[in-house]
C-alpha cells in the first residue's frame, strides 16, 4: 500500500454516501438503568454504548447528563446456512433485550433469524501480579530461580470490557425470529417467530416449550401470522402478541399451557369508507409495546400508532397519524416495498408521550394528554451537537410555510425504523440507517 | 375501467415480488409474502368482479353500454392469455395421483386464439367432470393441435390418458381432446378464466377477438414473460418448501364461473402456503 502519493487525487466524496449494508443499524434498546445503549446491525455485530457519569458535585443540577461513548463491539452472529432447506440465515440482528441487572456483570439476549444468544459483559479493571511459577509476561520460570513465596496480588489495569456468549438457544424456530422478550420473573423469556411462539428458560438452551402456535394443519389456510410479542412488564404470567390482521392476544399462561386461545383480542372493525387493496398490508401491526405501568398497550401499523387500553377490547381508545398523507400513495409505496417497511413504537418513562419513526429521517412524537404530535428529523446535516431540534411540518395543503416538506419530495430511502426511550430519563436513541443518533431533552435542567 | 387496469397492473407487480423474494438472502420471509398474496388476492377479485357482472349480462344479452365497452375491452386482453393456460410443471410435486390433474400445454398465437378458445370451452367442460386440478403451471410451446398425443406424452402420467379417454367417450372427440389444466397460477388462471368466459361470447361473435389480437398481444406480452419467469421459479419455490403441498383439490361439479374462482382460490392460497 505504498502509493501515498497518489491518494489526494483520489475522490472520497461518493464514498461518503455509500453505506455499507452490514452498518445499518436494525435494533436499539437501552439497559434497565439507561446506562447502557446497545445496538445491532446488519452485519451480526453489536455495539454497546455506556454513559458517561459527570463528576458529581454538590450543586449538580437535574437533567445533567454524560455523553454515551462506545463501551464495546461485539460479533454476536455470523451468517449461517440451513443445509436441510438450503437457505442462508442472515447474521442481521433482530432484536436485543437486557436482562435485569443481578451483579457487577450484564447480560443481553440477542437474536438473528434463528438463534438467541445469551452475552455476558464484564469489566475487567485488576489483574493478578506476582506468581511464583511465571514471570510477567506469562513464561514459566526456571524453578531453580525460585528463592522466596509470595502471594499475587490484583492490582489495577486499564479496564478491559469481556463479551462472551453464555448460553446459545438454537433450533427452536422454524420460521423467522421477530421478538424476543425477557419475563418480569427473571428466568425466563419468550421468543417468537411467524407462527410460534417459544418460552426458554434463561439456563437451559436444549429444550423450549411452545406456547403458542398458529400455524394451521394445512398451510394454505394460512391467513395471519405473528408479527411482535411481549411479556406484562409487571405479570409474569401475561403476554400479548400481534398479528399481520392487526389484532392483539392477550394471553394468560395460567390459563392453559398452550395458550393458541387467547384471553382477550384486541381489535378494531376496519373502516369500510378507507378499503383498498393495501388495506390487509397497512392494518398489519409492526410493533407492540406495553406501557411502563402495564395497563396500556401502544401498537404501530403502517400509518398509524394506538394505545389500547388493557380493559377495553373494541378498540383503541387513542389513534394519532403518524403520516395520513401517505394514504393516497400506497400504490407506489407498495411497488418500492416501502409498505412492508416495519416501524417500532416506544414509551417515555412516564408513559405520557409515544415516539415513532417515519419517512425523510422523520420520527413523531405524540404528547398524550393533549393529543399533539411534533415532527422532528434526525439528519446530520440540520442538526449540530447541542443544538436545539426544531419541529418540521410536511406540507398537505392550504398555507405553507418555509421549511415545509412536500409529500413529493420525501426520501423514502430515510427511514426511522428503530429507536429507544430512556427508562426514566428524556432521552431517545433513535436509528436512522447506519448512524444513531442520541437526542436529550433539557427543558428539566435548571440551568436553561 | 382504470380500476382494472390498476388492478391488473398490482397483480402483475405482486407476481414480480413473490419472484424476487425467492432470491433474497435469508430465505422466504413468510410474512411479507402472505401480503403480497392477499394484495394479489384482492386485485384479483376486483379484477374478475366487474367482469362476471359484464358477462353475466352479456350471456343474457341484456347489455348497458358500460357492460359492453367492459367486455370488449376485456375481449382485448383476454383471447390471447386464454392460450396461457399453462401447463402445471413440477408433477412430482403434486399431490399423489389420485387427483388426476389435466394439462396444456399452449402457445400465445394468433392462429391457435380461435382454436384454443375452443379448446378451452372444451375442456372447460371436462373440468366439470373431473374431480381435482393441480397448481403449478409452465409455459411451453406446443402447437395445440398436436396436443392431442400431449397429454400422453406428457410426464404426468397415465392419469392423464384416462383423462382423454373420458372426453371422448362424452363424445367429445370431435375436437382434439385437449386436456387442460386450468392451473393456480394466479395470472394464468385468472387469464383462463376470464378466457373462458369470453369463449362464449366470441363464439357468439367472434369476428371482433381477431381484429384485437395485436393489441392483445402488446398487452399480454408481459404477462406472458411474467408467467414464464414465475412458471419456472415457483416450481423451484416448491422444490423448496417440502411442507406445503401445491395439489389442491377442486370440486368440478359447478358451474365454470364458480369452478373459476375456485381455482383461483387454491392458487392464490398456494402462494402463501410455502
Amino acid at each position: 500500500m505504498g502509493e501515498d502519493g497518489e491518494s489526494p487525487k483520489i475522490n472520497h466524496s461518493f464514498l461518503r454516501d455509500y453505506v455499507t449494508e452490514a452498518d445499518v443499524i436494525s435494533t436499539v434498546e437501552f439497559n434497565q438503568t439507561g446506562d447502557l445503549l446497545a445496538t445491532g446491525d446488519k452485519g451480526g455485530r453489536v455495539v454497546i454504548f455506556q454513559r458517561e457519569t459527570e463528576s458529581k458535585d454538590e450543586s449538580e443540577e437535574l437533567g445533567e447528563s454524560g455523553e454515551y461513548n462506545v463501551y464495546s463491539t461485539f460479533q454476536s452472529h455470523e451468517p449461517d446456512f440451513d443445509y436441510l432447506k438450503s437457505l442462508e440465515i442472515e447474521e442481521k440482528i433482530n432484536k436485543i433485550r437486557w436482562l435485569p441487572q443481578q451483579n457487577a456483570a450484564h447480560f443481553l439476549l440477542s437474536t438473528n433469524d434463528k438463534t438467541i444468544k445469551l452475552w455476558k459483559v464484564s469489566e475487567r479493571d485488576k489483574r493478578p501480579e506476582g506468581y511464583n511459577l511465571k514471570d510477567e509476561e506469562g513464561r514459566i520460570k526456571d524453578i531453580s530461580t525460585v528463592t522466596s513465596l509470595r502471594v499475587p496480588v490484583l492490582k489495577p489495569t486499564d479496564l478491559m470490557v469481556e463479551v462472551r456468549p453464555r448460553r446459545i438457544f438454537a433450533n427452536g424456530h422454524t420460521y423467522h425470529v421477530n421478538s424476543i422478550s425477557v419475563n418480569s420473573d427473571g428466568e425466563t423469556y419468550l421468543s417468537a417467530d411467524d407462527l410460534r411462539i417459544n418460552m426458554w428458560h434463561l439456563d437451559i438452551t436444549d429444550r423450549s416449550f411452545n406456547i403458542v402456535d398458529i400455524k394451521p394443519a394445512n398451510m394454505e389456510d394460512l391467513t395471519e401470522v405473528i408479527t411482535a410479542a411481549e411479556f406484562h412488564p409487571q405479570h409474569c404470567h401475561l403476554f400479548v402478541y400481534s398479528s399481520s390482521k392487526g389484532t392483539l392476544r392477550l394471553c394468560d399462561m395460567r390459563e392453559s399451557a398452550l395458550c393458541d386461545k387467547h384471553s382477550k383480542i384486541f381489535e378494531e372493525p376496519e373502516d369500510p369508507g378507507n378499503r383498498s387493496f393495501f388495506s390487509e398490508i397497512i392494518s398489519s401491526v409492526s410493533d407492540v409495546k406495553f406501557s411502563h405501568s402495564g395497563r396500556y398497550l401502544l401498537t404501530r401499523d403502517y400509518l398509524t400508532v394506538k394505545v389500547w387500553d388493557l380493559n377495553m377490547e373494541k378498540g383503541p381508545v387513542e389513534t394519532y397519524q403518524v403520516h395520513e398523507y401517505l394514504r393516497s400513495k400506497l400504490c407506489s409505496l407498495y411497488e418500492n416495498d416501502c409498505i412492508f417497511d416495519k416501524f417500532e413504537c416506544v414509551w417515555n418513562s412516564t408513559d405520557s408521550v409515544i415516539m415513532t419513526g417515519a419517512y425523510n429521517s422523520f420520527f413523531r412524537m405524540f404528547d398524550r394528554e393533549t393529543g399533539r404530535g411534533v415532527t422532528l428529523e434526525a439528519w446530520r446535516e440540520s442538526s449540530k451537537p447541542r443544538a436545539v431540534l426544531r419541529t418540521r411540518r410536511i406540507y398537505t395543503g392550504g398555507r405553507r410555510r418555509r421549511g415545509d416538506v412536500g409529500v413529493d419530495s420525501l426520501d423514502f430511502t430515510k427511514k426511522i425504523l428503530h429507536m429507544a426511550w430512556h427508562p426514566a430519563e428524556n432521552i431517545i436513541a433513535i436509528a436512522a440507517t447506519n448512524n444513531l443518533y442520541i437526542f436529550q431533552d433539557r427543558v428539566n435542567a435548571e440551568n436553561l | 375501467m382504470e380500476y382494472k387496469v390498476e388492478a391488473h397492473r398490482i397483480m402483475s407487480i405482486s407476481l414480480g415480488k413473490i419472484y424476487n423474494s425467492r432470491v433474497q438472502r435469508g430465505g422466504i420471509k413468510l410474512h411479507k409474502n402472505l401480503l403480497v398474496s392477499l394484495v394479489l388476492r384482492s386485485a384479483r377479485q376486483v379484477y374478475l368482479s366487474d367482469y362476471y357482472s359484464g358477462a353475466c349480462l352479456n350471456a343474457q344479452s341484456e347489455r348497458e353500454g358500460n357492460e359492453w365497452d367492459i367486455t370488449d375491452s376485456e375481449r382485448e386482453k383476454f383471447p390471447p392469455s386464454a392460450t396461457e393456460c399453462d401447463r402445471v410443471e413440477s408433477t412430482e410435486e403434486t399431490q399423489p395421483n389420485e387427483q388426476p390433474e389435466k394439462e396444456r400445454e399452449y402457445r400465445e398465437n394468433d392462429d391457435e386464439v380461435k382454436s384454443d378458445q375452443v379448446d378451452c370451452t372444451s375442456t372447460l367442460q371436462e373440468q366439470n367432470q373431473n374431480s381435482s386440478l393441480d397448481s403449478v403451471a409452465k409455459v411451453s410451446s406446443e402447437t395445440p393441435p398436436e396436443s392431442i398425443t400431449e397429454p400422453k406424452e406428457s410426464p404426468s402420467d397415465s392419469a392423464v390418458a384416462e383423462r382423454d379417454s373420458t372426453p371422448e367417450a362424452n363424445g367429445e372427440s370431435h375436437q382434439p381432446p385437449k386436456t387442460h389444466v386450468c392451473s393456480n397460477r394466479k395470472r394464468s388462471a385468472e387469464e383462463s378464466e376470464s378466457g373462458d368466459s369470453p369463449q362464449k361470447r366470441t363464439k357468439v361473435a367472434s369476428s371482433n377477438a381477431k381484429e384485437d389480437e395485436e393489441a392483445e398481444e402488446m398487452d399480454t406480452s408481459n404477462v406472458s414473460n411474467l408467467i414464464t419467469i414465475f412458471g419456472s421459479s415457483f416450481s423451484g419455490l416448491l422444490s423448496k418448501e417440502s411442507a406445503k403441498p401445491e395439489a389442491e383439490a377442486e370440486d368440478s361439479g359447478q358451474i365454470c364461473c364458480d369452478q373459476m374462482l375456485k381455482n383461483l382460490n387454491p392458487w392464490s392460497t398456494a402462494i402463501v402456503a410455502f
